[in-house]
């Protein structure tokens, strides 16, 4: 296998490890027009999502969220479908801002109505696939790669087998100068400590006390005891027994480089170096996070099995079991369960795992990608019965 | 006037005959667009169903039961993960205790991805084979009224249905449609006439067919192909257009397919 990493140069300089035509609906009413443009197209991907303009106190988080997304560096190019206003042409202009460089404006008030935007989009998103068809790979540095950790429905063997085996890959990659970041606040509480404590610096050990601390007080405030929803049944039936050890199985993922920094939800990660970024638990959300901070590809440890994906960014599943690999294959890219098995060591299947994370970052599909697997989900902070 | 309906046992007297693949969570919504693709069933992606806490799971699950115990549905087939919080056997054995036609399936535990789509799909015809649907006369139309945007018709289209004997929930609880049709889909009505707000499009409801009604606004007037009916029309051709969707006329965004859920929630994800 060739050792060298390629990618697509976007011009501001950015690297992409896909060269998708993303749709995107800027209103929840235009997910379905959104959804036909991209099955009738001839690769193009949709995403659906719950926003219907309002503006709330999650606003700022759903813009952020939203233009990240567009402007993550594995799309070649965001076709928005928009009614025009201004809170949804902000978004246009956030994108623009973080480094969007190619994109076009659906805007269904001009256009008329959704079947018009269906027949002009699939014309646009076919004319930019030809387009991005033309676009060649080509020899990147390390940095091109910005990793995301991820863990949903872990197990027993999750801290033992496929969460250190991801440690070591990305560990490596820190190593090389990619950019490596660790997220799932809820899945680290009580662990934090222990984080803090390979902190760069003592202020940025502060900050991910803090930041752990400052989540379960707004989960305190409504009244509710995070603690007492972790671990959570399926991770229980997956034989974990408390949050501290299903916290201390997840903090190996981030392997045992030094922490270089915290963002918040979907901030821009462009720095090589390992981080914590600020996002729940649940798999979506933080995938949608990640992907809104321009994470390139993301490297998901299960224990249970989970078929998510994004629409954007390639995301790998490493099992921690073999029963479960074997089980349910076709959504296993590695099994890192045959370190319990004793038949492979945590060194070999961190390094099987760094091979396919290079061989996935230069085009190889996922098992999510495959699938069409295009989950999507807004991070809400905000009580929404109210509004 | 005679109205068409579909007799969904328990669930009541639909004026729709649509088999509901509900995904019980946010990863199980793909394999369930896949199932009701192939049967040309309902379904929605949604994000809910797991990393949630507090009065969030029950309210969900409500909610969940409200869209397959709606009149509208001829048979439900729930389609999980199997480690999430909300899990598909409780929320099954909840609808069983009402409907019969009821199945669920766990992908972890049915070989995968396609294995579950196979077997979501026999599941799915095994369902409609053994709950077939008489069609009937509706006796009684319950129409749901979005009312996010004031209209001078709404008075008098509420004393001219009282007057048919048409059944009337007015919900403008929102100006956010979305939220409306949620209430009005927990109070089991069969068709919704939305008012959108004037800078809001025309939008619709999964399983419940949505006769959208444009109001003079700058954006309304731009986007008029999408709308059933205007601000001219009247209380008289308001009445024959909700008659036509009753009898199976489809309204503007059944024809797109548009139809999303918003679920509201009262805790951040965990």
């Amino acid at each position: 296998m060739s050792n060298q990493l390629t990618a697509f140069e976007r011009s501001d300089g950015r690297w992409g490890l896909r060269n998708h035509v993303l749709i995107l609906p800027l209103h929840s009413a235009f997910s379905a027009t959104a959804r036909k443009i991209a099955d009738d197209s001839s690769g193009a991907v949709a995403v659906s999502h719950d926003w219907s303009g309002e503006v709330d106190g999650d606003f700022d988080r759903i813009v952020k969220t939203i233009s990240g997304f567009a402007a993550n560096p594995n799309n070649f190019a965001t076709i928005f479908i928009t009614i025009g206003t201004p809170n949804e042409l902000a978004i246009i202009e956030l994108a623009k801002k973080i480094g969007l460089g190619k994109f076009e404006v659906l805007n269904v008030a001009e256009l008329g109505s959704m079947s018009k935007i269906a027949d002009i989009g699939l014309q646009m998103a076919n004319s930019l696939l030809k387009e991005a068809k033309l676009s060649q790979r080509i020899s990147a540095p390390w940095s091109a790669i910005k990793l995301g950790q991820e863990c949903g429905g872990s197990d027993a063997l999750s801290g033992i087998t496929a969460n250190p085996a991801l440690g070591v890959a990305s560990d490596r990659l820190v190593g090389l100068g990619s950019s490596s970041v660790l997220g799932e606040t809820t899945e680290i509480l009580g662990a934090e400590h222990l984080l803090a404590a390979r902190a760069i610096t003592p202020e940025i050990g502060a900050r991910i006390v803090e930041t752990v601390a400052r989540y379960e007080r707004s989960i305190n405030y409504e009244g509710i005891d995070m603690r007492g929803a972790q671990p959570s049944r399926g991770n229980i039936e997956g034989g974990l027994t408390t949050l501290e050890e299903k916290s201390l199985g997840a903090a190996k993922k981030a392997g045992s480089a030094q922490f270089s920094g915290v963002f918040e939800y979907a901030d821009q990660v462009i720095n090589p170096g390992l981080y914590f970024m600020d996002t729940p638990g649940h798999d979506t959300e933080q995938l949608t996070g990640f992907a809104a901070a321009g994470i390139n590809i993301v490297v998901f440890t299960t224990g249970r099995g989970t078929p998510t994906g994004s629409a954007i960014v390639p995301t790998i599943k490493v099992a921690t079991n073999t029963t479960m690999a074997s089980a349910i294959p076709d959504l296993i890219d590695l099994n890192a369960g045959t370190i319990a098995d004793g038949i492979a060591t945590l060194t070999d299947v961190g390094g099987e795992l760094f091979d396919l994370i290079l061989e996935v970052a230069n085009g190889k599909l996922t098992k999510a990608e495959k699938g069409l697997h295009h989950e999507f989900s807004l991070s809400r902070m905000y009580n929404t019965v109210i509004r | 006037m005679t109205m068409k309906g579909f007799d969904h046992g328990n669930r009541g007297i639909g004026v729709r005959n649509h088999q509901l693949i509900l995904p019980s969570v946010v990863c199980s919504t793909r394999v369930s667009s896949r199932i009701a693709k192939e049967m040309d069933a309902i379904t929605f992606a949604h994000q809910h169903g797991c990393g949630f806490i507090g009065n969030d799971v029950g309210r969900i699950t409500d909610y969940f039961a409200a869209l397959a115990n709606h009149p509208n549905v001829s048979s439900t087939l729930i389609v999980g993960l199997g480690c999430e919080t909300l899990q598909g056997n409780e929320l099954a054995d909840k609808l069983l205790s009402k409907n019969k036609s009821t199945n669920y399936l766990v992908t972890q535990e049915s070989g995968g991805v396609q294995g579950t789509v196979d077997s979501g799909v026999a599941a799915a015809k095994e369902l409609r084979t053994k709950y077939p649907t008489p069609q009937v006369v509706l006796p009684r139309l319950h129409l749901g009224i979005d009312l996010s945007n004031e209209s001078p018709v709404v008075t008098d289209l509420v004393a001219a249905l009282a007057d048919v004997g048409v059944d009337v929930t007015i919900s403008s609880s929102h100006k956010n449609s979305g939220l409306n049709f949620s209430d009005l889909m927990e109070a089991g009505v069969h068709v919704i006439l939305s008012f959108p707000d004037s800078n809001q499009p025309a939008s619709g409801f999964p399983l419940i067919p949505t006769i959208n009604v444009a109001s003079n606004s700058p954006l309304h007037l731009a986007l008029k192909d999408d709308f059933d009916l205007f601000a001219s029309s009247s209380v008289a051709e308001i009445i024959e257009k909700i008659y036509a969707v009753v009898n199976g006329e489809q309204t503007k965004v059944e024809v797109i397919g548009a139809g999303e859920i918003i679920a509201a929630r009262e805790v951040r994800s965990v």
